[in-house]
């Protein structure tokens, strides 16, 4: 019989790790600002954490989030208060921050239980809203829209002084969150909320229990969220309301998109893609841009991250992903491509 | 002793009277089927005995059990489970997959756990469900997605994942519908093997009189939520009523 997973070529699995195991050795070589590259990929891999986090829910649960820098938000601060005011030591934090973020989760879970669709996309996108007034107005602990100072990871003696420690911390939790999460998902809780993302009643009738379920895909989601926005705010160390606005949960929604619904590699290609894009090419673009009109950063954000989901949701809907593995399957029946297949 | 004893079931949707007064029994190890004209209430006594919709007057018993009060992702415990008439598939997953679907309950939670931590005993998980596939035949689908499948395939997957949770009874809606006549035998023969090699009671809504005629032990007749008459096929079809509630009272002079 054949393995399970038999098109899963799991050989590709060790040389990845490897390669980001020594990809900052690889850029310290290759050049000076190297620094400013593991920052921008820092970024990436929180990012891409929470992305596998909202691909659970929206990719493949189907049940769309507009909030998700609301959960973010709530990681982050959580965290920075817990860690720097409460004293708890932030390993303990990485641990009990996300567990209170998936509780946010739950809450916000229980109007999903009755919406759906563009609702409850609105509905968690009043969520995002609140987190942010709220942050605003619980000052005595958070200093408001002013922002907080957040202390350097301090993991079992040792301090995580720069970018390239940081690397190490963060791509860590971004394999453990992958590798497990690709496991429930192949498990009977992936197919569950996948039952329930196409066919509630086939779901039920196969003794999916949907209240659940659903809120234990928004708890998921959450914890992945609030693990991601502990890792922001100690290895940013600085958070403030600006960071988490609602624009921040709609890219993260782009990423999953442009990656591949569905799919927890689709998560993680799509946020490397998104955030690449961000700080290395759209800066270079603003530049040529900038010797013929006036234009700022946010304005051609915006406009480039909108076409890419517009061209991405009208061309290549099963996104960077399913582009992949199409091509794969082109190469293996190479001279024999029936064409019509692959338009 | 598993019997199933619909009595005196009513169920109105907003004034249309789906169900009104029916009452029947399902003997252990029979197959059953009930036929009837559009909107004769066969789907709403389907969904009353899974849970979907709660009647309004009227008891189910399963067994000894009352399962009215059973929700529905429970009613699959009880040992009984179905298919839709709409395909209720998940198109991309594999077929695999799909059917291992069926056992969610059957999987424990702590095996659950096992399994996420080592993927060594993902095997047994497996066994049931291709066992399943085998005795339909679509034992070379397992890797496929289920989306680029013909009709045909993604109805019998629906009847797999029915039974791979080894049900006690079997309520299959409208299995033939849009299939030609050879891929109706095939569901037919099918349904006997159901029975007979999986010891399943088998409780099927069916249009096409031929399969009704070739697989039914017994057939209910129901009409505007009334049951016209309940018999062996042969009796059901040669029935004054049955005839006038299909054909109009014309054919019955």
């Amino acid at each position: 019989m054949k393995g399970r997973y038999a098109d899963e070529n799991l050989k590709w699995i060790a040389p990845l790790i490897l390669l980001v195991i020594l990809l900052p050795f690889l850029l310290r070589g290759a050049t000076f600002s190297y620094r400013y590259y593991l920052y921008v990929l820092n970024i990436a891999g929180i990012y891409t954490i929470l992305a596998v986090g909202l691909d659970v829910l929206s990719g493949y649960t189907g049940l769309v989030s507009l909030g998700h820098a609301g959960f973010l938000a709530i990681g982050a601060y959580t965290s920075a208060i817990l860690v720097d005011q409460a004293g708890v030591p932030f390993g303990l934090s990485l641990i009990i921050t996300p567990l209170i973020t998936g509780l946010f989760g739950i809450v916000v879970g229980f109007p999903a239980l009755r919406i759906s669709g563009m609702y409850l996309g609105l509905t968690t996108m009043g969520f995002g809203f609140i987190v942010r007034r709220l942050i605003i107005a619980l000052r005595t602990w958070t200093e408001g829209s002013a922002g907080l100072e957040v202390t350097k990871p301090l993991l079992f003696g040792f301090t995580f002084n720069s970018d390239w420690d940081n690397y190490f911390l963060v791509y860590t939790f971004v394999i453990l969150v992958i590798v497990s999460i690709r496991r429930v998902m192949k498990s009977k809780v992936g197919r569950a909320l996948m039952a329930i993302r196409d066919s509630e009643h086939a779901a039920q009738a196969a003794g999916v229990n949907l209240t659940r379920y659903k809120l234990f895909a928004f708890f998921l989601s959450a914890v992945l969220a609030g693990l991601a926005g502990v890792l922001f705010a100690h290895t940013m160390r600085f958070i403030s309301t600006d960071h988490f606005d609602i624009l921040l949960s709609i890219y993260f929604i782009i990423m999953v998109l442009v990656g591949g619904v569905g799919t927890v590699y689709g998560a993680v290609v799509g946020t490397l893609f998104i955030v690449l894009l961000d700080f290395l090419a759209i800066p270079i673009f603003k530049d040529w841009l900038g010797s013929f009109v006036a234009v700022e950063v946010a304005d051609i954000q915006s406009l480039i991250f909108g076409l890419i989901m517009f061209l991405f949701i009208i061309f290549q809907p099963m996104g960077l992903y399913g582009m992949w593995l199409k091509m794969r399957i082109y190469w293996k029946l190479f001279p024999f491509n029936p064409k019509k297949r692959f338009t | 002793m598993a019997d199933l004893t619909v009595e005196n079931l009513k169920m109105h949707f907003s004034g249309v009277v789906a169900l009104d007064g029916v009452s029947l029994e399902v003997k252990e190890g029979e197959i059953f089927s009930l036929v009837g004209p559009n909107g004769s209430g066969k789907t709403t006594l389907f969904n009353c005995i899974s849970g979907f919709v709660t009647p309004l007057r009227g008891t189910i018993q399963y067994g000894d059990k009352d399962i009215l009060c059973i929700p529905p992702h429970r009613i699959i415990d009880v040992g009984i489970s179905r298919t839709f008439q709409n395909l209720q598939n998940i198109p991309y997953m594999t077929v695999l997959d799909n059917v291992l679907l069926g056992n969610h309950s059957g999987i424990g939670n702590r095996e659950t756990v096992r399994r996420w931590i080592s993927q060594r005993q993902r095997k047994i998980e497996e066994t049931t469900a291709l066992e399943v596939l085998d005795f339909l035949g679509l034992a070379n689908y397992e890797q496929r997605y289920l989306s680029g499948q013909p009709y045909g395939i993604q109805k019998l997957v629906e009847i797999a994942r029915a039974l791979v949770s080894r049900p006690k009874l079997i309520l299959i809606d409208e299995p033939a519908a849009g299939m030609n006549d050879q891929e109706t035998m095939e569901i037919a023969k099918i349904i006997r093997e159901i029975r007979d090699d999986l010891g399943v009671t088998v409780l099927v809504v069916e249009h096409d009189m031929s399969l009704v005629m070739a697989v039914s032990d017994r057939v209910c007749v129901l009409d505007s939520g009334t049951v016209v008459t309940i018999g062996e096929p042969a009796e059901v079809k040669a029935h004054p009523d049955v005839i006038s509630a299909f054909l109009g009272e014309a054919a019955v002079a």
